[in-house]
């Protein structure tokens, strides 16, 4: 199953230019960037904090630090990967500080909505029907574990990483993630 | 269902997601029972559905480009805030310390 292109998304060289301009603080070509990473940057968010609320504070937090942070980045990563980075940093901040204020519990999650653009005819109802007791089932992964599946397995992440931006062992970050594989497929059973 | 199958089934859904062999001593059992290597397929569906999620997009709220560079404004204006008052700090430091090496300079005569 494959996504519509963002239509905002720049590529390559364009993108390149837009973030030796933003590094030299030209706004405007920051709000480019803005514009062709806020959706996954939010995307991220929600998957890691589930409250859409608290995930478009993360989102917009993590996009003025990454404003802050452009005259350091490199270039050695993709934007995107720089940006995750930012966002799991930021969301993890986020949720520290809601859980000290916290009123009701911001681990009743809300299903993050459907991908934009059509409804992928192309898809089986039967892949379409897994992908929505998937979503579930993260849903429902206590927060350390469903971090880890979404690092690791949605997004590709080494457990040096995870393990770094969690501020956990690799070992931590391991189990963690053998515990939450072994959950997901116990209730992606049941519910079937 | 085994006490075997039980015990196997982390192990099982860790290996479908990494594409690894299971452990060497729950490999024999896995090998043979029909309701791990079930349980094994379905996971690698699983894994191959996770990764595709990597693809998916929501929409951030309309508002967000606004937020953010509204943001970056109050951050300036902070800024600019600073600017004046460190100039003239600098200006004061730099009148007395130049004063300073000017009284304190060595004389020959």
């Amino acid at each position: 199953m494959s996504n519509p292109p963002d239509p905002q998304k720049v590529e390559g060289e364009k993108e390149k230019e837009l973030i030796a301009r933003a590094q030299k603080g030209d706004r405007a070509a920051f709000a480019a960037l803005v514009r062709a990473h806020q959706n996954e940057v939010y995307t991220l968010a929600r998957r890691l904090v589930g409250d859409p609320h608290l995930a478009s504070d993360v989102t917009q937090e993590a996009l003025i630090r990454a404003w802050r942070a452009l005259p350091r980045f490199r270039g050695d990563a993709q934007l995107s990967t720089w940006l995750h980075r930012i966002t799991v940093n930021t969301a993890w901040t986020q949720k520290k500080r809601a859980k000290r204020h916290a009123g009701p519990s911001i681990d009743e999650l809300t299903e993050l909505p459907a991908p934009m653009g059509p409804d992928h005819p192309e898809a089986a109802g039967e892949t379409l029907e897994l992908r929505d007791r998937l979503r579930t089932a993260l849903d429902h992964l206590p927060e350390g574990q469903r971090q880890v599946v979404i690092m690791k397995d949605v997004y590709g992440w080494s457990h040096a990483e995870i393990a770094e931006s969690m501020e956990i062992s690799v070992t931590a970050a391991k189990v963690r993630l053998h515990r939450a594989r072994a959950r997901l497929a116990k209730d992606l059973e049941e519910a079937s | 269902m085994s006490l075997l199958c039980e015990i196997s089934a982390p192990f099982v859904a860790n290996s479908a997601v990494d594409e690894s062999e299971v452990v060497r001593p729950l490999r024999f059992h896995t090998g043979s029972c029909l309701r791990c290597q079930a349980r094994h397929a379905a996971m690698s569906k699983t894994a191959r559905e996770l990764h595709a999620m990597s693809a998916e997009r929501s929409e951030a709220p309309a508002n967000m480009e606004w937020r953010v560079l509204s943001s970056l404004e109050g951050d300036l204006a902070v800024a600019r805030s600073w600017r004046t008052p460190i100039a003239v700090v600098a200006a004061v430091v730099s009148m007395t310390a130049a004063v300073l090496i000017w009284r304190l300079r060595p004389r020959t005569s």
